[in-house]
Formats: C-alpha cells, structure tokens, sequence
C-alpha cells in the first residue's frame, strides 16, 4: 500500500493544478490575513491603537484557521474532483484496473496521497502566516508572543480535517458525475449558494436553523471558533460569511465526521461496483 | 485440462436491445495465440473488458488465469492492452509506468527494459501527451509487459499504426507470444491474424460464430483442373473414390476432395483418356470464410 501513495503522490505532485491551487491558497491566506488588514489598519489612525491583534503571532492560530472552514473548503474540493474526477477524462482508470491491485486498494492509495497533499497545503499556508504575523509584529514593535505548540498542533489539525472533510465531499461529486467540471460546480454551488443562503436566513426563518446546523459551514466554523476564529471574522468572511447559529465543538467534529466516512463510503462502493468503460 | 482462459455463456446485455455479447464460451490453451476476429461492434472489446472484470457480465461466468475476472491474483499475471492507449497526460512515460509498477508492486529496475523492448528508450523523459499515436500504443505494450505476463490481452493493437508501425507490431506480438506465454489479441485485419495467430475464433452480433486454426478456418478448398475432354472427365471425376462433388465452372473442372489426393486423381484421369494439363488448389481466403461468416446472423462451426 505503501508504494501505491507514494505512486499517488508522486502524481498529485507533477501536477500543475496542485501548483496552481496551492499558490492561489498561499496568496489568499497572505491577501485576505495580513496584507488587507494591514492596509486597512494603514489607512485609519495607526499608532493609536498599535497593530490589530488579529496580525500578532499570538493570534496566529485563529488568523490562520479562518479561511477553512469555506474557502479552504472550495480549494480541497477541486483537488478531491480532481484526483478523482480527471481519471475519467484520461481514461486511466481501465489503466490503473487492470494492472491488479484491486479497486479499494487503489481508492485507498488516492486517498493516501490526497491526505499528504492537504498536510502540504496546511503547512505551507501556516508558514507563510507565521511568516507575515512576525515580519509585521517585529516592523511595528508589537510583542512577539508565538501561541503554545499544542495550539499550534490543534490549528493544523483542524485545518486539515477541514480540508479532509471537503476533498471527500469532491469524491462522490467526481465519481458520480465521471468528470471534473460539473462535480466542481456542483460541489461549489451546493457550498456557497444553498449552504450560504440558508445560513443567511436563518436570522429570520428560525425553521431553517436545524437545517443550517447540518451544514458543513456550521459545523466547520464551530470547529474553528474555540480555537480563535473570532465572531467577527467568521461573519465578514465575504460568501463563506457566517454569523451562527454555532454548534458545539465536540457536536462539530462528529457531524464532519460523519460526513467525510459517509462520502468515502459513497465513493469507494460506485468504484467498486461500476462497470469501467 | 486446465485452460488459460475459459468462458461458459459469457453475455453483456446493453438495455433490452444491444447483446454485445451473447452467450460466449471460449478456450485458451496455454502457450497459443489466439486470434479473435470480428467485425466493428461485434463484441471483442466488451468481452476483454469482461475478462479484465472491467465490466461485469450480464449472464455467464469467466475465469482466466483460474480466477474470477478482476482478481487481483489473476490480473498479477497478465498483461492488457484495451482499446485506446490511456495514461497521465502530462506524466513522462516512464514516470507513467512508474507509477504502474509501484501500484502493481513491480520492481522498478523493470521499466527500463520494457520501454526498450517497445523501441521507447530514448523518449521515455517527455511527457505522453507529447507522444505520437504509435508511441503511445507502444508505451501501452511497455505497460502489459511490466509484469512479464503468463497472458496478453491486446485490442487491436495496431490500430491507427502506419504500415512499418503494423510490421513492428506484428513482429513483436509474435516474439511475445513465444514459449509458454497465451496471447490473446483481438482484430478484424485478416493478415494480422493470418501471420499471428495459431487459433481464430470469430465473433459476430455477440456471437462466436467459427472456431479453429486458420487452416481450419479456411477449409480444404477444391481442386480445379484444366481437362479435355470437359464433360467426360467431370463424370468419370464424380465417381471415383473420395470425390464428393464434381461441376464445370468456367472451363474448368471443379471437384471437391481431400487436396493429399491431387496426384491420384490426376493419374486415374490420365489414364481413362483424358488430357489434363493443369491441376492446382483452390482455396478460400480467410477473408472471404470471414466475410462469409459475418455478413449474416446464422452460426457455423468449424472444427
Ligand atoms: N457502454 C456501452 N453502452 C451501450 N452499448 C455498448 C457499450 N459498449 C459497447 N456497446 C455496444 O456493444 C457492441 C459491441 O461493442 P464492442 O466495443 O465490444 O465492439 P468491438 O468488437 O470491440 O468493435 P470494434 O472493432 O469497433 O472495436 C456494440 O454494438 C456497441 O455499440
Ligand atoms: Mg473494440
């Protein structure tokens, strides 16, 4: 099996998509976490109140996880569709079939080697926040107080279990679709239109709340929030914006979950069962 | 007897109306290679992907290599070429059977010789959607050979190639299919299975409807003479031994017996008289008994 992810992650790797996804990751993280905040807090009266809190390394952690519970999300998505999804459009699943190793065998080693990408994509992303919250703090002689390692830890594993969560969403949408392109519009319209609007009416349609409280944006933002995802950010999050109403974090991790098996699940048993042509 | 491939009813039903194929029964025997002629949609595809246990069958079961399609302990073993040739586009090739072996839990210290067997050596750095249509055909035999198959499966494998691509392919087929290697390699070029292949069976509308060596196949034809009198050799023809039919067509005697008998008639013809001054061998073409075979429904078995 070993050699089956390694084969998995040596094509995730010479691919250009997981390049091109990781620097639009990287560079969002960068704009949306420090650079526009940054500027913003240029623009007002600076020296007044000293640098936000949000761009300290002690606050590094919520800063960094804020991203995930939605646009985080979206990115994973298209590399779960696409590690899954382009195989159609090749034509390489009859290739990779028939050199035998069985067909579980081989969905296991894609995830194998997604589950690698996405540690990948959360590592580089929190590098590049430690980087810019340090290079600000020490520019505007704010205190630099990094957070604990095992707040630290706890960040990247939600960030990753996030990213998990919704590239197994990507894999039923590929599967069933046998494609890319209509799976990642689906995948994308499901999240930010029929999860998005929903939340938004919640407020004014209380039916709806157990609905929303289903939702990946729900469980995915209360995931986040005792780690320091701050109310306010979650709400100005722009379409991945969320306001409540929040679930319990323990609540959250098992709905998630829950999802992730039950789409892994979906996935593995159309594999197996479909016929290949 | 053990067969390399054995096939008992096989059928794949699409919806109500498409048999692709229908109720199959096939046979290899080890060490053979055999070709499995058909017209365009007479099956072939859909029975090698049912062998692979790419798809599942409608009725009937197969085992190859003693397994059930798709068993991984049997596809260990073999070797398989279907229709087009599909890797990563953007891998190199030999970045492409890179990650076959390790799937396939294959050293890779075989790679590089199976890119040379297929003439691939020097362009296994680029990337394959770079490659041509016969590189990527060739890569695709790399790919079955990785293993160092008991059995190949190849779908027409030099589909889309130029003539000197056909020769090359050809020629490598049958060194493969030396020893105790089974090929098993579908095609509808008469040539192709006339210089290839030990046995033929040909499938039409889902149906096998002949089986045999290609000698077989073709019959043992007549023998046509060139005689005078016409009408008095034609009647002494029809009643010696052996013969079971004798006209005149185009001038010429045409009679239907064992072809180890050509001397003999021609003596007994002599020496009633008559003037022979040709005798030779007729004999369909394969193509002509394929043609024959798969312009109707009806089966027939040769044995
Ligand atoms: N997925 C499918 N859905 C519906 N019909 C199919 C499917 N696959 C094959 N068929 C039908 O089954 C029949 C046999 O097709 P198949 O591809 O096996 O033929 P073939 O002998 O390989 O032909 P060719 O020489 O053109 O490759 C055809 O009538 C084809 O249309
Ligand atoms: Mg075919």
């Amino acid at each position: 099996m070993w050699n089956s992810i390694v084969a998995e992650v040596l094509l995730l790797r010479k691919r250009l998509s997981t390049w091109i996804l990781l620097g639009v990751w990287t560079i969002m993280h960068a704009v949306f976490g420090y650079v526009f905040p940054y500027v913003i807090y240029l623009n007002g009266d600076a020296g007044s109140a000293g640098l936000p809190a949000g761009l300290t390394p002690a606050r590094l952690v919520g800063t960094f996880l804020e991203g995930y519970p939605f646009f985080g999300g979206v990115i994973a998505l298209m590399l779960g569709v696409l590690a899954f999804g382009s195989e159609y459009g090749w034509g390489t699943w009859k290739t990779l079939y028939t050199q035998g190793p069985g067909r579980l065998h081989l969905f296991l080693a894609k995830l194998g080697g997604l589950a690698f990408l996405l540690a990948g994509f959360v590592l580089v992303t929190f590098a590049v926040d430690s980087l810019f919250s340090y290079a600000l703090s020490l520019g505007e002689g704010a205190p630099i107080d990094w957070p604990g390692v095992s707040s630290m830890a706890q960040g990247l594993v939600a960030g990753w279990f996030l990213m998990a969560v919704w590239a197994s969403f990507g894999a039923p949408l590929a599967v069933l679709s046998k494609g890319t392109s209509l799976a990642i519009g689906i995948g994308i319209l499901y999240g930010l239109v029929i999860e998005g609007l929903i939340s938004a009416f919640v407020n004014s349609v209380s039916a709806l709340r157990s609905v929303a409280e289903a939702f990946l944006r729900a469980n995915g933002y209360s995931l986040v929030q005792p780690l320091g995802v701050g109310g306010e950010a979650a709400s100005s999050n722009g379409p991945g914006a969320f306001s409540g109403p929040y679930v319990g974090g323990e609540q959250a991790v098992a709905v998630l979950a829950a999802y992730l098996v039950g789409f892994l699940l979906l996935s593995a048993l159309l594999l197996r069962r479909r016929d290949v042509t | 007897m053990e067969y390399v491939v054995e096939t008992l009813d096989l059928s794949k039903h699409y919806g109500e109306h498409i048999l692709a194929v229908e109720k199959l029964n096939l046979r290899l025997h080890r060490g053979e290679v055999y070709g499995f002629l058909g017209p365009n949609g007479a099956g072939k595809t859909t029975t090698l992907r049912m062998l692979l246990g790419l798809i599942r069958p409608t009725h009937g079961t197969a085992r190859v290599l003693s397994q059930p399609p798709g068993a991984p302990s049997g596809l260990a073993r073999l070797g398989a070429l279907v229709e087009t040739p599909a890797f990563y586009p953007y891998l190199s090739g030999r970045d492409n059977l890179n990650v076959l072996a390790r799937h396939a839990g294959i050293p890779r210290e075989r790679i590089l010789p199976a890119l040379e067997q297929v003439d691939l050596a020097d362009r296994a750095g680029d990337a394959f959607k770079t490659y041509s249509l016969g590189m990527k055909q060739r890569l695709e035999v790399a790919a079955a050979l990785l293993k160092d198959p008991e059995l190949l499966i190849l779908d027409e494998p030099t589909n889309g190639l130029d003539p000197a691509g056909m020769a090359e392919m050809r020629v490598l087929i049958k060194s493969l299919g030396q020893g105790n290697r089974t090929v098993l390699l579908s095609s509808h070029l008469m040539n192709e299975v006339e210089q290839i292949c030990d046995r033929v069976g040909v499938i039409h509308l889902g149906e096998l409807v002949a089986e045999g060596t290609v000698d077989e196949l073709r019959g043992q034809g007549r023998l046509r003479l060139r005689v005078s009198p016409l009408e008095q050799a034609r009647e002494l023809a029809a009643h010696m031994n052996g013969v079971t039919d004798a006209e005149v067509s185009d001038g010429r005697l045409r009679i239907a017996v064992d072809a180890g008998e050509a001397a003999r008639i021609n003596r007994e013809l002599v020496l009633a008289g008559v003037e022979v001054s040709e005798v030779y061998r007729e004999r369909d073409s394969l193509e002509t008994v394929f043609l024959g075979l798969t312009q109707n429904g009806s089966a027939n078995d040769v044995e």
